[in-house]
């Protein structure tokens, strides 16, 4: 009888696989099970009545689930691509830097610190249409004479949620995007310089496609990251008002907790799983598809 | 000559234009921030009058004061709420380092049948909203006794934050040439030794980082500290937030002062950190 | 034997308790968890626990101190975990119908004189069915009408609003002269008339004052929907009519009780209707601009010619599954007491037993403010009535809101967003088995 030894793979992955299942895994099969219930919080026992899909149909048949999606995968889309756009530029204008880098690199960090409930209220502060920052600002400036409802108006409070959401996870693009142009090696770079080849052209062929992969693990990494902008949201306006700004977490959180229909928030909760795993499989592909390109694939 | 003059007026064009875009971008980052310092030293009626006060016209301790002072008279039990951040932090930190290390490492060096499966599995745990998790989570916690503890709220950031871990430093760890580790087995060493003295040092960088973004995403993670913890024995400071409103009432100025009680360790942290992700980067000079 | 000597103890000492005050000793070695609501104005009371401890010999244990939104996610988290192992909890009118087995009746535990010496209508909201599900502290919500004093003396408006209406500035009385009085005070962005809770429970409580003073009725007997009718439109159309003519800020309908309150702290609104708590805010020069110029006077009124009052007040209550419930029940009786609730209001908040009051309006005697203050919400406290108490309450109002809020914005007539509401709830209802 030989001893099964497990392969060295295995061992170094079991923590994690451990871990994850008791704190995720566990939890998720029961609200699994919860979503063909009609579960409420309130009344315990209905957790054993057996609807099917019920649940999954009715969120499949609403109007509110459904425009809440739409504009959450418009949020991610936007938001995504604009952090990412924005957090390579700053990577760049601070990777260019000589001197301070470090101070200038922990002040690039500085939203970072801003816990995702307090940006909320921040934001909520300085969009507040009354007394709020901004609104004092134009007008002090004499830019404008109105009150400008930032959170109440459709697009204004849609563009104030991602402002939000962009300062605060801008930094986290900027910070790995900077961590890749540190890995990117220096010969190539130079080889170019001496054969001539514009900023651009060095940029564009030889940076660029070696920060690639750090790019789509943040791409993937904030697709994931999508409880963190439902603290802000749920603060700003709560999904409102008249379900202006209704997205898919604000939908959830109401109808789980404020009417306590876990059930029935589950099974939208589960619907909306699909769409993180859909963006995070894409960004996946396209990340083992740039490592490929640098001869790094699996 | 013209051409050469003309080249150097180019330079400092763009130096000009780097130093200006970068002002604008760093202000961006600092103004809605600094704004919350500011007002953690001003009195709630200025920060909220109407016409807006620019200038301040005094500020003061007395939102730090109060906050201190005796529950009743806006006191909040800081000290406590920061004890527990700090340990549930840097402990689950420290765990989830470790577990993502090793799963990176056996992610980037290891071949083995449905790699790609198990890996997006594994990044999918986090791709679960907060709000469907937070109740089973609490049902499973409240089962085994977890409720209100430290431990509790360690296990879950430890699992919020290992597929980010794992990813992160599988990346940097897929920057190190295989052959150099090989190269240092030939050398006479073991894949041990091999790791800690070849391929850990490389990858310090993206562990260093790694750490950080650990660190921020327990130090802040409001949503699931607010299900599981409930007395001051286990609240976060983020929760705490949650003290200065009541069901009428927001005290913006008090919360401030918290929020700036909050943002200082993690500040000193991250550029105390700096340090390691630049001496990493250095000592490797690895190309390529 | 334990137990039935503690229980033997607690007939002997039963008279003692009914006045409010537990014997010594009498509850030795007994720890009580208890859940209560966090916040500035409502921790004073706390201190008097360790009094209560002292005099009982019993060990409070403050196992989850939030605000009441959060408490409400953490009770019915609660619920679904079975983790019920607590006593005593903070609970609010509004809130209790949800949760009607959580909490246990409490007139097995008290003395019907004790019960006897609150504020009947309080402890009628205090109530499931029969079950006393709480007893109330002193902290009762009901609403009154703010106003800035100034802009009614000032003799250039007098004349201006005299010749656009006919009729004298004076406070409003009805809420069509709110309208009318709201648009003319307006000078926006600076300046505005009033403003409205816009979102959550907290507008379709407006809402539903608005359609009882119309006349009209947020439910029928049954708990079907009866706000999609004349009255509900009427009232309905006066928080449209108020958006649109720009007399309210933009944001109002993102505001919640903070953003009022700041609001008419600012001293750029005219007239606020607001809850009793903001009074000494309002008045307190370091916290408000409008210090020294705050009048307040009753509810105004609807059509029908009635002033209506949606009220809550916060409570305490003992849990079923409790093991001490003597004890928690005597914990509660103590924080609701004359003594507690003296203590309590002496800070603003107005209390729910009927000696309190006097001792309070006694006690405001040579403070005009205070005095106008206690004036006003006597009268209003007159008219008030709790939330409708059904299970569905909080979840109704969830249906409801957006589309309140879709009609003051204008992405629906008043017809659509009632009919849409009307026919939300009544699936709801229909789908619990209401009816």
């Amino acid at each position: 009888m030989s001893r099964l030894k497990p392969p060295a793979w295995f061992v170094l992955l079991l923590p994690a696989i451990i871990i994850l299942a008791a704190v995720v895994l566990i939890p998720l099969l029961l609200s699994l099970y919860s979503s063909f219930t009609p579960y409420r919080l309130t009344r315990p026992d209905s957790l054993y009545r057996w609807i099917g899909f019920a649940n999954y149909e009715k969120a499949l048949t609403s109007i509110h689930f459904w425009t809440a999606f739409g504009r959450t995968v418009l949020l991610l889309t936007i938001a995504l691509n604009l952090e990412m756009l924005m957090g390579l530029g700053l990577a760049l204008l601070v990777n260019k830097v000589t001197w301070g880098q470090r101070t200038l690199r922990t002040i690039m960090m500085f939203p970072m610190m801003f816990s995702p409930i307090l940006v909320g209220f921040q934001f909520k502060f300085i969009f507040n249409d009354n007394v709020g920052l901004v609104n004092n600002a134009l007008q002090s400036l004499g830019l404008t004479d109105q009150a400008i409802p930032w959170l109440v108006d459709g697009k204004l409070a849609f563009f104030s949620i991602l402002v939000a959401e962009m300062w605060s996870a801008t930094s986290v693009f900027a910070i790995l995007i900077l961590a890749g142009l540190f890995a990117v090696p220096r010969d190539p770079i130079e080889a170019a310089t001496v054969d001539g080849c514009t900023p651009w052209q060095t940029f564009r062929h030889i940076t660029l496609p070696f920060i690639m992969p750090f790019i789509y693990i943040a791409l993937a990494i904030r697709s994931l990251d999508v409880a963190r902008a439902y603290d802000i949201v749920q603060i700003m306006t709560n999904g409102g008002p008249a379900r202006r700004t209704e997205l898919l977490w604000t939908l959830i959180g109401r109808t789980g907790y404020v009417d306590a229909r876990m059930g029935y928030a589950n099974a939208m909760g589960y619907i909306s799983i699909f769409l993180a795993i859909f963006f995070t499989v894409y960004f996946f592909r396209k990340l083992n598809a740039a490592r490929g390109e640098l001869g790094m694939a699996s | 000559m013209n051409e050469n003059l003309k080249h150097r007026i180019k330079a400092r064009i763009l130096k000009a234009l780097h130093l200006v875009a970068l002002f604008i971008a760093m202000a961006i980052i600092c103004v809605p921030g600094l704004w919350i310092v500011l007002n953690s030293f001003r009195p709630t009626v200025e920060i909220m009058a109407k016409p807006p006060v620019w200038i301040p016209s005094e500020l003061n301790l007395d939102n730090y004061r109060a906050m201190f002072g005796a529950v009743g008279e806006g006191g909040v039990p800081v000290v406590q709420y920061f004890t527990n951040s700090l340990i549930i932090s840097v402990t689950s930190t420290v765990i989830a380092i470790l577990v993502g290390m090793a799963g990176g490492y056996a992610f980037a060096r290891y071949r083995f049948k449905g790699k790609a499966g198990i890996f997006i599995g594994l990044m999918l745990t986090r791709a679960v909203p907060g709000v469907s998790l937070s109740l089973p989570l609490f049902i499973v916690m409240a089962k085994t006794g977890l409720i209100d503890t430290h431990v509790g709220l360690i296990l879950v950031y430890v699992a919020l934050n290992v597929p980010f871990t794992i990813w992160l430093i599988d990346g940097f760890f897929r920057q190190v040439p295989i052959e150099l580790a090989e190269a240092a087995e030939i050398d006479g060493c073991t894949r041990w030794q091999a790791f800690w003295k070849v391929e850990f040092p490389v990858a310090r960088a993206g562990i260093a980082s790694a750490g950080i973004f650990a660190f921020l995403t327990s130090w802040n993670e409001y949503a699931l500290a607010s299900q599981l913890t409930r007395s001051t024995f286990s609240k976060t400071m983020p929760v705490g937030l949650r003290d200065f409103t009541s069901e009428f009432t927001i005290n913006w100025g008090g919360m401030c002062a918290l929020a700036v009680l909050m943002i200082i360790p993690a500040l000193i942290l991250t550029f105390i950190v700096q340090k390691h992700l630049i001496a990493g980067l250095t000592f490797g000079g690895v190309k390529g | 034997m334990k137990r039935s000597g503690i229980n033997a103890l607690l007939g002997a000492t039963a008279l003692s308790m009914a006045a409010g005050l537990a014997g010594a000793g009498e509850f030795d070695g007994i720890t009580l968890q208890a859940k209560l609501i966090g916040g500035q104005q409502y921790e004073a009371l706390y201190a008097r626990i360790s009094e209560w401890e002292a005099a009982t010999g019993a060990k409070v244990e403050v196992i989850s101190k939030k605000n009441h939104f959060e408490l409400d996610k953490e009770f019915k988290s609660d619920l679904a975990a079975g983790t019920l192992g607590w006593c005593v909890g903070s609970n609010h009118s509004s809130f209790a119908s949800q949760y009607p087995n959580l909490y246990t009746d409490l007139t097995p535990y008290l003395s019907a004189e004790t019960i006897a010496e609150f504020v009947p209508a309080n402890i009628a909201a205090s109530k499931i069915g029969d079950a006393l599900v709480m007893l109330p502290r002193a902290q009762f919500d009901v609403s009154a009408l703010y106003y800035l004093k100034d802009i009614y003396e000032d003799e250039a408006n007098k004349a201006a609003y005299k010749e656009k209406t006919g009729k004298d500035l004076m406070p409003p009385d009805t809420w069509e002269e709110v309208k009318e009085q709201a648009i003319f005070f307006t000078d926006a962005p600076n300046f505005y008339g009033t403003q409205y809770a816009g979102k959550d429970e907290a507008i379709v409580g407006r809402f539903y004052e608005m359609v009882v003073a119309e006349g009209g009725q947020l439910f029928n007997e049954d708990w079907s929907p009866a706000f999609n009718s004349d009255a509900g439109k009427r009232a309905l159309q006066w928080f449209v009519d108020l958006y649109e003519a720009g007399a309210v800020p933009p944001g109002t309908t993102s505001y919640l009780w903070d953003d009022l309150g700041q609001g008419f702290a600012s001293g750029t609104i005219a007239l606020n209707l607001d809850w009793p708590g903001w009074a000494g805010f309002f008045n307190d020069p370091a916290a408000s601009k409008a210090a020294g110029n705050v009048g307040v006077k009753v509810q105004p009124a609807g059509s029908s010619g009635a002033r209506t009052g949606w009220s809550g007040h916060h409570g305490f209550s003992v849990t079923e599954s409790c093991e001490h419930k003597e004890a928690a029940a005597s914990l509660v009786d103590w924080l609701t007491n004359e003594d507690s609730q003296k203590l309590e209001s002496a800070a603003g908040p107005l209390p729910t037993r009927s000696a309190v009051w006097e001792h309070v309006v006694a006690s405001a005697e040579g403070d005009a403010y205070r005095t106008e203050v206690l004036q006003a919400f006597q009268a209003a406290a007159s008219h008030a009535f709790p939330a409708p108490q059904t299970p569905y309450w909080i979840e109704a109002t969830n249906l409801i809101f957006p589309e309140l809020q879709a009609a003051i914005l204008g992405d629906k007539t008043v017809e659509e967003a009632l009919e849409t509401a009307a026919e939300a709830v009544d699936e709801l209802m229909q789908e619990e088995g209401v009816y």
